[in-house]
């Protein structure tokens, strides 16, 4: 199958904010989805972008559901562009139950942290965020 | 005991390598740092800062001390898909005999002011799961443990990974 993997552009937001809740309701969390394509234009596409993004497009007639190695370049080329940037590592976050995810990047040589260090992800949000920020004294 | 919090300068990456070093120590990795104090100053002050950091320092007992710096925080911005910008807490320590002060306290309070100012919806990091101390310190502050409420587990690349993926397959 012919595929192209590229930089995203402004008009890819509709496609990756798509995506992006395709990958939530896989990952059982569509609940907590809350931007849509608006914020990707803003946030991905402006003076001082906070984000990166790559997409891999095939051309219309070439749909098909198989396995065709578009996973592995998208992440080879990450890996690419995270090496010519003189980057150590690649870190990422997947969930315990995600099993061909899981060993997706186990057979690429990942290791899953939590288990050999024991790293727990933690969060700050919403009105925890916001008391912890009350209690700081003015300036 | 009097102690100042404030935006890290250039003259300040000598005691930020030694308190990530300190802080490896104490989380039994230290052999894991290989940074060094010429990376740091290129990587957090050059055209493109990587990271942000503030510290602590407080006043030596005899006016004529030199300050010294006892704690600091690294951070950077990333981004959620879910929500948007986030606050990432990469570091986060304070000398051992500093401790207990409110010094802590007074950094991650600061932090999550910033956060709320950057209009970011959350601050995020992650801590060791044996670090009963930091759980603690975490959890009474309202936060949320994602690995085990969700079961996030935290992947890691290495260079030599990364090398191999990077390089073209054989078509």
């Amino acid at each position: 199958m012919n595929f192209k993997i590229r930089r995203a552009a402004k008009e890819d937001c509709k496609d990756i904010s798509r995506m992006i809740m395709d990958l939530a309701i896989y990952e059982k969390m569509p609940d907590q989805v809350k931007i849509s394509h608006e914020e990707l234009e803003r946030d991905g596409f402006c003076q001082n972008p906070l984000f990166e993004c790559l997409v891999a497009e095939v051309p219309e007639e070439h749909k098909s559901n198989e396995g065709n190695g578009i996973g592995t370049a998208l992440l080879s080329k990450v890996a690419e562009i995270g090496k010519k940037k003189q980057c150590v590592r690649l870190q990422l976050s997947v969930l315990n139950w995600n099993t061909p995810s899981r060993d997706f990047y186990a057979a690429k040589g990942a290791q899953d942290l939590t288990v050999t260090e024991g790293w727990h992800a933690i969060r700050f949000d919403g009105q925890n965020l916001d008391n912890l920020a009350n209690e700081a004294p003015k300036d | 005991m009097e102690y100042k919090l404030r935006k890290a300068e250039p003259r300040d990456v000598p005691d930020i390598l030694r308190l990530v070093k300190e802080l490896a120590k104490y989380e039994e990795m230290e052999h894991q740092v290989t940074l060094t104090e010429k990376e740091l100053l290129e990587d957090g002050f050059g055209d493109t800062p990587f990271y942000h950091c503030i510290i602590t320092e407080i006043q030596g007992e005899k006016s004529s001390e030199d300050r010294k710096v006892v704690g600091f925080a690294m951070y950077y911005f990333t981004y959620d898909p879910w929500v948007g910008k986030q606050l990432y807490l990469e570091e986060f320590y304070v000398m051992d005999e500093y401790r207990g002060l409110g010094i802590g306290s007074g950094i991650l309070r600061n932090l999550s002011n910033l956060a709320m100012k950057t209009r970011c919806t959350g601050m995020m990091f992650v801590v060791a799961e044996n670090n009963e101390p930091s759980v603690q310190f975490y959890k009474r502050r309202g936060a949320e443990d994602l690995s085990q409420e969700e079961g996030w587990r935290l992947f890691r690349f290495d260079k030599d990974s990364l090398v191999k993926m990077a390089a073209p397959s054989e078509e």
